[in-house]
């Protein structure tokens, strides 16, 4: 007798051999049997036509604070996620002081685009350390996370103002070094940083003012542990890059760690710049270093009003300026003022081929309802006026509330980009789920992986692609038990249909605390999500079983978390 | 691999505690007049001579250059 038996699928066990029809049977949180089952279980699904591969494993998100209030990281484990790693890019919510919440607030909001509401209407602060975080977050967790501990917030944590003003002391370093083996201790999957972030009032982050020894020195704590270093690069710009992925490479040698850098972009001006990244990250990975690129699926399609301070506009600074530090009632005043208007369409007039094909997506009054779905050119031109200036009377005249739609603007090339998805030393990744919330979806990733490049286009196997999001990723971050359907196995399971897994439209939805928004995909096509062999999601009965862990949990002897237990 | 196998790339290095442009520059750049020096620095390395700057009461107000910049020490290679 078994707990849950998924019967008559199509078995992609996530090694990338070919896919075989088998069902599997699960007992408690493992995989039981896999083959012919004459015995019956509590649960059964029938998988008939359908695909039953490891859950998909997201190395590269934000989900820190949604945690709190949503154990499922919604709706990214409905796509098939069952396992993310929070922490990325220097930024982690532990080991935080009290005096240093705001702070770190305010990067979340200029980073992640996470609101300030949410925060104050959505958390209860009531833990400092990161083992009292993860004691936090493990209340009614139903996606597994492997929570990386943020650079930024160690320094900001032994250094407090000193973070942002100076390189550490030989004194300040160890202190670095202890703080980062109790997060390690805690359960931490790793240590990130960032060398291109910049906080709310645009300055660097604090891992931006370390220097190479301190990197050097938290590298072999790292090293003790066998655990992940994970870093934003200048990914603008390849030269950069290389000299980062060549720091990497070494500290990766000389410790013996894994590192991995994100994201790594095809340039739609420059479409063979990453092939100039790949010959050193093929040169490093012979020399023996392990220095993963993750590269995201999905196209860069950027959504915004002008409510919110947009990726778009980052680097036109007077537009930017008047979006990030103006009210909503400035924000409009300054776009209704003629000669305001004037300006910023001037400012951003170099743009000319992008405004003409930006989309109105979402209006909320009757009257403008009828441009909705429209391009930019054809209102202008139905206005009399230009695409900017239309944009920007939209924006007026909807009090802010017009969204609109960048699509394709980069990581589009096709071709490329699955050269580079199925590269043996690509890692993919860089959904960047649940950050950016206010700019585009981060959701539904894996569905595009398969809808797009394995069904339509047929330019990957359905094999190879669950082997890059499954076994692959839990080998390169060291995850045990997990990634592959085998007896024995942690029981995380996707089941999908093949000929209908997507991603679904991006839509605005208000479902962040504080009556916050953000833009979410449905997922299409996934049947049933199980984490440690409870059904935590189904396409028929919604969010279920909450039975996520902390990988790779904590040191069995921590002290902290033995008393939190 | 041994690190000789490495291909040429575009050289740089990271600062040195209190670093400026004209410390770089007569460090690394010794043989070139100190104006021209830093100013080929500065051309260079966009991405650290534009930065937005630094708040006058700030430790940092007056030199852009950050402890982990990546500082390249010569112009882009030619295209292999």
């Amino acid at each position: 007798m078994y707990d849950l038996i998924i019967r008559n699928g199509t078995v992609v066990d996530g090694s990338g051999l070919p896919g075989y029809q088998a069902d599997v049977a699960i007992t408690g949180n493992r995989i039981a049997k896999i083959g012919k089952i004459a015995e019956t279980a509590d649960r059964e699904i029938d998988a008939s036509g359908k695909v039953v591969s490891p859950g998909f494993i997201d190395p590269h998100t934000h989900f820190d604070a949604q945690l709190l209030w949503d154990g499922a990281a919604k709706p990214a484990l409905s796509h098939g996620v069952t396992t993310i790693v929070p922490g990325n890019c220097s930024l982690s919510l532990a080991p935080l002081k009290a005096d240093h919440r705001m702070r770190l607030v305010g990067m979340f909001n200029q980073i992640e685009e996470m609101p300030y509401k949410a925060f104050r209407e959505g958390v209860v602060w009531d833990w400092e350390t990161f083992s009292e975080y993860i004691t936090r977050i493990r209340k009614g967790l139903a996606i597994n996370v492997a929570p990386l501990v943020g650079h930024s917030v160690i320094r900001l944590w032994v250094m407090n103002d000193a973070a942002t003003e100076r390189t550490a002391t030989d004194a300040e370093i160890a202190e670095m070094q202890d703080v980062l083996r109790e997060c390690l201790d805690a359960g931490a999957a790793g240590l990130s940083t960032s060398y291109v972030d910049m906080d709310e009032t645009l300055q660097p982050v604090p891992s931006r003012y370390a220097d190479a020894r301190e990197v050097d020195a938290l590298a072999a704590v790292l090293s003790e542990y066998g655990r992940m270093l994970q870093i934003v690069p200048e990914f603008y710009d390849p030269d950069l890059t290389i000299a980062r992925l060549d720091q990497l490479a070494d500290l990766s040698i000389k410790y013996q760690i894994p590192t991995t850098f994100s994201p790594l972009f095809v340039n739609s001006d420059n479409v063979d710049a990453v092939d100039k990244v790949m010959k050193r990250v093929d040169e490093q990975f012979a020399r023996g270093a392990r220095v993963w690129p993750q590269v995201q699926t999905r196209p860069i399609d950027i959504s915004f009003s002008f409510a919110v301070p947009s990726l778009l506009f980052i680097r036109f600074p007077n537009w930017y300026r008047v979006m990030r530090f103006g009210t909503p009632e400035q924000i409009k005043a300054h776009f209704a003022d003629p000669e305001n208007r004037k300006a910023r369409a001037a400012e951003v007039a170099d743009l000319k081929d992008l405004w003409p094909r930006l989309v109105l997506r979402q209006v909320k009054t009757e009257a403008n309802q009828k441009y909705v779905g429209q391009t930019l050119a054809e209102i202008a031109k139905e206005r009399g006026v230009t695409p900017v200036e239309a944009m920007i009377d939209l924006s007026v005249e909807e009090d802010l509330d017009a969204h609109f739609l960048a699509a394709d603007m980069g990581h589009n090339n096709d071709d490329k980009v699955v050269s580079l998805l199925k590269h043996p030393r690509v890692h993919i990744g860089a959904s960047d789920g649940g950050a950016h919330i206010l700019s585009f979806s981060t959701y539904g990733d894996t569905g595009y992986l398969f809808g797009h490049f394995v069904r339509n286009l047929k330019t990957m196997r359905l094999e190879d692609a669950v082997k890059k999001v499954t076994s692959d990723t839990a080998s390169i971050w060291g995850i045990p038990e997990r990634g592959f359907l085998q007896p024995g196995y942690i029981a995380d399971v996707a089941v999908f249909d093949p000929e209908t897994v997507d991603r679904g439209v991006e839509k605005f939805v208000q479902d962040v605390p504080g009556d916050g928004s953000r833009y979410v995909r449905d997922s299409h096509g996934v049947d049933t999500v199980i984490v440690g062999g409870g059904i935590a999601w189904s396409v028929r009965d919604g969010y279920q079983d909450a039975r996520g862990v902390v990988l790779p949990g904590a040191r069995a002897d921590a002290p902290e978390l033995v008393a939190a237990e | 691999m041994s690190d000789n196998n490495l291909s040429v790339v575009r050289k740089s290095i990271l600062p040195r505690a209190g670093d400026s442009w004209a410390s770089i520059a007569e460090r690394e750049l010794p043989k070139l007049k100190i104006e021209d020096a830093i100013s080929s620095l500065q051309s260079w390395n966009l991405h650290v001579f534009m930065r937005a700057p630094a708040p006058e009461d700030s430790p940092r107000a007056g030199n852009p250059i950050l402890p982990s910049d990546v500082i390249f020490i010569e112009p882009p290679l030619a295209a292999a």
